[in-house]
């Protein structure tokens, strides 16, 4: 079973008091929605389809909603959360419901700016009834105050899901790209090639610095090519954490060899003041295997021509 | 109590293995045996290896103790090198800026010995 | 922040540094750390309670596993009463060199975590604050 939302994200008793604070909803306004419930019992189907009918009209949820059977079960949800909202009661299992309601809208791909607008068309509803009523004066206006902060509770929970849905998505987008991000390819026997493509920013340098690690302890690899020639920009930053990544590889008693450097790298790397004696450097990258296969007691030789 | 490491000769090389942690109190004590082992060991000129693969946590205090001993053992006229370094030890040290330069290393055990090769 | 563990661990002997050091990666592992950043909390561990008994002349430290409700972590704090840090800004680059560190201890660890707050006072002592996240699991 998955977990809770409530314990995902870390939603104890004691955040519950706070947010609800925050709201300003306390044992006031709670039994001042126990006791509008009769009203909105007898008012739900109305409110419901009313609320549907709106969603409807308009181009941008209509499309999402081509289903009919969708739309009836949508609908009998819609009754039970609309119910709860007049419950009197706040407790982990109303958060709860309300967050996987929220992500149930993020799976679904409903961007947050429905949910807000369906939320003011909902309110709009309800406060015609509560005007309809026939109280007036400060007890309606403390009937609405109640209602709307309940609902912007709710709201807030569910943008909460939402949030954390996205960054879970995000997190599995990171996860795929760190993969393809420093590939570590075995060309021979303790010869391993690290091509780089793209932008290289901090987090991706240490990235790189990890999966070549790995990769030498995982191998028992002596040497490591690097080869930058598919990396836009070199400046010295990049420079500094290429370098820190051939100190980490010789550290664990591996050789790196930098392969693609143009000439605008070349400078960079001169102007770091980097000691060159203890860097193996080629400018092609056939070269660099070349060299990486003689530090292995290896060569590639010609075929004997005509035999 | 004082835990001892253990220097076994290896193919007339000596072989000192650090396990588990080294303790601020024990590391002293590592290069004094280190360099009394060598001193035992006079007459003979084997190299030295110091396999740290069982070290999960090297800080900087630690990897100036391995340096310096590394660069003394080396003046007594022992070739030295350090081997077993993990990943995420190696990666810690650079991202302090520590890159034990001057000290000569190895992927294992095996590797070491190799660069070692047969005593003279 | 919510904390989920805290402890205090005194700081006054040399005995004293892989205690902290062990708590650190102990609570690293149960904040889910990969390898990685496990080393990294850790030995920022062992850098900043030595500091705080060879410089500070001994003091404690807390060590917490927190979380802000997305992501899990470690704090540590480390409080020590001594002379104080005469120039922080040297320290920080990593100018400093004593016999028993190669005064890479503040400036290193501050690059191994992903905050890193220092309070030095002359004469009053230096509380130095590091928190590292857990990164999403590779």
């Amino acid at each position: 079973m998955d977990p809770s939302l409530t314990e995902v994200l870390q939603f104890d008793e004691h955040q519950l008091r706070t947010r609800l604070a925050f709201f300003r909803i306390g044992e006031e306004e709670l039994d001042r929605l126990a006791a509008m419930r009769p009203l909105m019992e007898e008012a739900t189907a109305q409110i419901v389809s009313l609320f549907y009918e709106h969603l409807l009209s308009q181009p941008e949820t209509r499309d999402f909603l081509d289903d009919p059977v969708l739309v009836d079960r949508l609908q009998a949800k819609q009754t039970a959360y609309f119910l709860q909202l007049f419950e009197g009661r706040v407790d982990l299992a109303y958060v709860e419901n309300r967050f996987r309601v929220g992500a149930a809208h993020e799976r679904l791909g409903v961007p947050p700016r429905w949910y807000i607008g369906a939320f003011d068309r909902y309110l709009g509803l309800v406060r015609e009834r509560l005007i309809g009523r026939g109280v007036a004066g400060a007890e309606l206006v403390a009937d609405l105050a109640a209602v709307e902060r309940i609902m912007h509770f709710d709201a807030a929970l569910a943008i909460d899901a939402y949030v954390a849905g996205h960054l879970a998505t995000h997190a599995r987008n990171q996860a795929a790209l760190r993969e393809l991000a420093s590939p570590v390819i075995r060309v021979h026997d303790r010869v391993l090639l690290l091509p780089l493509v793209g932008t290289i920013d901090s987090f991706r340098a240490q990235q790189v610095m990890e999966s070549a690690l790995l990769g030498v302890s995982e191998e028992q690899a002596r040497v490591l090519i690097l080869d930058i020639a598919g990396v836009a920009v070199v400046d010295t930053q990049v420079a500094d954490h290429l370098l820190k990544t051939t100190a980490a590889l010789r550290l664990l008693g591996a050789k790196t060899i930098l392969t693609g450097i143009s000439p605008q790298v070349a400078r960079t790397i001169v102007e770091l003041g980097v000691d060159l004696k203890t860097l193996h450097t080629r400018n092609k990258l056939s070269d660099g295997l070349e060299l990486a296969l003689s530090l292995v007691g290896r060569e590639i030789t010609d075929k004997e021509r005509g035999s | 109590m004082t835990p001892t490491i253990p220097i076994l000769r290896v193919r007339g090389h000596l072989l000192v293995s650090v396990q588990g942690e080294l303790g601020d109190d024990v590391v002293e004590q590592f290069q004094n045996d280190v360099l009394s082992a060598i001193e035992r060991d006079r007459g003979r000129d084997g190299g030295l290896l110091v396999d740290i693969s069982g070290l999960e946590v090297v800080d900087t205090y630690v990897a100036r103790v391995l340096a310096d001993t590394a660069a003394m053992a080396r003046l007594m006229g022992r070739h030295t090198v350090v081997c077993g370094m993990r990943p995420e030890v190696a990666a810690t040290l650079v991202q302090m800026g520590y890159m034990l330069d001057g000290v000569e290393t190895a992927l294992d055990v095996d590797d070491g010995l190799d660069r070692l090769g047969l005593p003279r | 922040m919510t904390v989920l563990v805290s402890e205090r661990l005194t700081i006054a002997v040399e005995g004293d540094v892989p205690v902290v050091r062990r708590r650190a990666r102990e609570l690293a592992q149960a904040a889910h750390f990969d390898a990685f950043a496990s080393a990294a909390i850790t030995t920022a561990a062992s850098e900043l309670s030595r500091n705080a008994l060879v410089h500070g002349g001994g003091g404690y430290a807390v060590v917490e596993h927190v979380s802000d409700g997305l992501r899990e972590g470690l704090r540590l704090v480390f409080v020590d009463e001594g002379p104080g840090i005469l120039d922080i800004d040297r320290a920080l680059r990593g100018g400093y060199s004593t016999g028993r560190s190669l005064g890479l201890g503040l400036s290193g660890s501050r690059r191994l975590v992903d905050e890193f707050h220092v309070e030095t006072s002359l004469g009053k002592g230096t509380r130095v604050e590091v928190v590292k996240w857990a990164r999403f699991r590779r």
